[in-house]
């Protein structure tokens, strides 16, 4: 009885390792955007997910609720995306088991986020990082990350495949840059001023259908988290599929 | 070769300045080579670049193509070696052409004009000429001072202070600083001065220059 | 006493044995070779060559898929009163502008300093780490670490890193028992202590301006002008560099922060100061064309007649 199948392979003889290279990334395209209020901060994104030119689906969640009031999103690369959310959510579940259910503040998450990424310095999550929530005095807060983990807190940011379309407008539409009083000839600035929920994901809403139409990786829907202190709510809005 | 130099224009007068050094590769052989021609009584040039020597991107153009290509044409006998100096040379006698020709000197706005065109022309030949290029002159018609920098593709720019090959990096933020318009012929030294001590402090390689000043009087030696 | 506590103490509640290696000494998050525990490495030969392919921290690599923030303009002197630090807060990724809001100083403790250039996760991580054996190094010694040890720490930490991929270059900017001391330490191994340093794609612009106008005895506000001044400089000539300036003064009691300044507005002020001092030493008579206040002395050249050359 022989136990081993014959095949053709049998007298192939290795010296050599096949040699593959080592191409562990890709890119689904996708774009978030963060936007802080006085008393509230929202996360949205996109929900088209894309590998090269094709679409792999029109609804997939970019943004997800981590608990704690902590809304995040790892955009770029979806799977290192959700390597590294799942990573946290489970650290934040042990941390709270560890600590008697302690709730962990964003600052903490944002200086954990760090860790999470620069212990991937050599090998990074390709990925832009974005959380939001309310710092321990109750003002909303985004902090922005790059791929291996600097990072700061801002009123604002945009990640992803069209962030250098939609970070001018924010620029302008958040921040007031460029805008002077009326009839001042250039000299006063206007004048910063924290806007209403309202505003912002109007705000929000123009930004990615503008995005959707100069951009091939963004459109399908659109999904914003929005954090107050009564939770963690979520909106949707249809944005074109073409 | 590392190069270095400067213009710097006031109401009635432009300074030039470069520095000294020839050689090759990472051998200085000469520290007294003079790089400013006096083209007319109202015109200089200050130049740099690879004297007789083509820069990678020059053997690209001139052979049109990669180094395979460069083997298949008969390869690197096909380059004549053209000198910047030669450029100039060619430049003055031009100039000097057409004084005689037309009994008048060609002002610096259109001999600036002649040099760009000629350095346009050259960089689409099979021998181009890598030269960057200062260029000084008052104008007497207008009675003002005109500075002029010109690199080997042609690009032109009007400046009124200027600082070409290393000196950019270190010595312009301190022209950005100190020149103001009309500046006095006092202060420009001064501001050259200052530049060239920047050079000299923070610039690895050894430099040592030479500068002129142009004015409606011509260009005259300016001791540093 | 420390392998004591470590033997009694429980053992931690949770470990996930990709974050932590049990078995080391170390600090923190780091064993005792200064490497991060449970840092994560590609399995390939080369993982240096892995990193600078699909990244363009060790490159300019600009196939790289992953753009880290690069680009800067960072100062900072010693003066008899004490240290001026002067950075931009520019972070390029490619051409594009990924934040004109970067901290760029990173306040270590209240008497040190540390500024980031290269990679900005690099400088954030590892300054912020040296934070931590700072603070552990005076619990220890009950006293402040000197500026020369903090700086030696990082120099050494990095060099463990060294030809993997880390860049960074960075000033250690404190106030010791020796006074006010200033040490450039980068991802290359260097480290060396001097009075007068800028790092970045800016730096040769804003040499530029310091070395014209640094003196060891100027005033506090001169200086504090000048690190401002330099930054623009850059800021103006430099692409890379730019947006805001932030400004800190380290004197003996610690530093203080001097407030943070847009550049392209700074560099109108400066022009307009310019002309305004051209109008004031007009109207002026006998001044002469005295303008620039730090320059009074005017000798006059002498100018000699040549021959057109041959």
């Amino acid at each position: 009885m022989n136990a081993t199948v014959a095949s053709e392979y049998s007298a192939e003889r290795h010296s050599v390792p096949i040699e593959h290279r080592f191409n562990p990334y890709s890119d689904n395209g996708g774009t978030v955007l963060g936007i802080a209020g006085e008393d509230f901060a929202v996360l949205a994104g996109d929900t088209r997910q894309v590998v090269g030119y094709s679409i792999n689906t029109r609804y997939e969640p970019r943004v997800f609720d981590v608990g704690d009031n902590i809304v995040m999103t790892a955009n770029g690369f979806d799977a290192d995306g959700a390597a590294l959310i799942d990573r946290f959510r489970n650290s934040l579940k042990w941390y709270k088991f560890d600590h008697n259910g302690k709730r962990l503040s964003i600052l903490s998450a944002a200086r954990y986020i760090q860790h999470l990424l620069y212990g991937k310095r050599f090998f990074p999550y390709y990925v832009s990082t974005l959380i939001a929530g309310l710092d321990d005095e109750g003002r909303g807060a985004v902090y922005s990350y790059d791929p291996v983990g600097s990072y700061e807190r801002e009123q604002c940011r945009a990640g992803g495949a069209a962030a250098s379309l939609i970070m001018p407008f924010l620029d302008n539409q958040v921040n007031f840059k460029n805008q002077y009083v009326p009839g001042s000839d250039g000299k006063k600035k206007k004048e910063l001023r924290y806007l209403s929920l309202e505003e912002v994901i109007q705000l929000v809403r123009d930004a990615f259908t503008s995005a959707t139409e100069r951009h091939i990786y963004v459109g399908d829907g659109l999904e914003i988290l929005i954090v107050t202190k009564e939770g963690v709510r979520t909106e949707y809005f249809p944005l074109k599929r073409d | 070769m590392a190069d270095c130099s400067f213009g710097i224009t006031g109401k009635d007068f432009v300074l030039l300045a470069s520095d000294q050094s020839a050689g090759r590769s990472i051998i200085k052989m000469k520290s007294d080579e003079n790089k400013i021609r006096t083209l007319s009584p109202g015109l200089a040039l200050a130049f740099g670049g690879e004297p007789g020597e083509f820069t990678s991107l020059g053997k690209r153009r001139l052979m049109g193509g990669t180094s395979n290509e460069l083997a298949k044409r008969g390869g690197e006998s096909d380059m004549i070696k053209r000198d910047t100096n030669n450029f100039v040379d060619y430049v003055e006698r031009n100039l000097r052409l057409y004084q005689i020709r037309n009994n008048t000197e060609l002002l610096p706005a259109p001999a600036s004009a002649f040099i760009r065109k000629e350095l346009a022309n050259s960089i689409r030949s099979r021998s181009p000429y890598a030269v960057n290029l200062l260029l000084g002159g008052y104008d007497k018609v207008h009675s003002e001072a005109h500075l002029y920098s010109i690199d080997l593709y042609g690009t032109k720019a009007i400046l009124p202070y200027a600082a070409q090959g290393l000196g950019i990096y270190v010595a312009l933020s301190t022209m950005d600083k100190y020149w103001y318009p009309d500046i006095t012929r006092d202060e420009a030294v001064e501001l050259l001065k200052k530049c060239v001590a920047e050079v000299k402090l923070r610039l690895a390689y050894q430099f040592t220059f030479n500068a002129i000043v142009i004015d409606k009087e011509g260009v005259k030696n300016l001791p540093l | 006493m420390e392998a004591l506590v470590q033997r009694l103490a429980p053992p931690p509640a949770h470990v996930d044995p990709d974050e932590y290696d049990l078995g080391a000494d170390g600090e923190g998050n780091l064993n005792a070779l200064g490497v991060v525990r449970g840092m994560q490495v590609p399995r390939v030969p080369d993982p240096a060559a892995f990193l600078s392919t699909y990244t363009n921290s060790m490159s300019q690599n600009p196939q790289a898929k992953i753009k880290l923030e690069h680009g800067t303009t960072t100062l900072a002197f010693r003066f008899r009163g004490g240290i001026i630090v002067s950075v931009d807060s520019r972070a390029t990724a490619g051409s594009y502008i990924a934040s004109g809001t970067v901290k760029k100083v990173i306040e270590i403790n209240k008497y040190l300093l540390g500024t980031m250039a290269g990679g900005a996760a690099d400088c954030q991580y590892w300054e912020t780490y040296l934070g931590m054996r700072c603070r552990m190094h005076e619990l220890r010694n009950k006293e402040r670490i000197s500026v020369a040890a903090a700086s030696k720490l990082l120099a050494n930490i990095v060099y463990e890193y060294k030809g993997q991929g880390l860049s960074m270059g960075t000033m250690i900017c404190g106030w010791d028992k020796t006074g006010p001391a200033i040490f450039y330490v980068d991802s290359e191994g260097t480290r060396l202590k001097g009075d007068v340093f800028a790092v970045g794609s800016g730096a040769t612009f804003a040499y530029g301006v310091l070395d014209q106008g640094y003196s060891w005895d100027l005033s506090d506000e001169d200086a504090q002008e000048l690190g401002r001044r330099a930054i623009v400089a850059a800021g103006h000539r430099d692409a890379y560099s730019g947006n805001t300036n932030n400004l800190f003064h380290v004197r003996e009691d610690g530093w203080e922060f001097l407030g943070n300044k847009d550049i392209s507005e700074l560099w109108y002020k400066y022009e307009q100061e310019k002309r305004d001092a051209r109008v004031a030493a007009a109207a002026q008579p006998g001044s002469g064309e005295g303008a620039q206040g730090e320059n009074p002395a005017r000798p006059t050249t002498e100018v000699q007649s040549v021959p057109m050359e041959e």
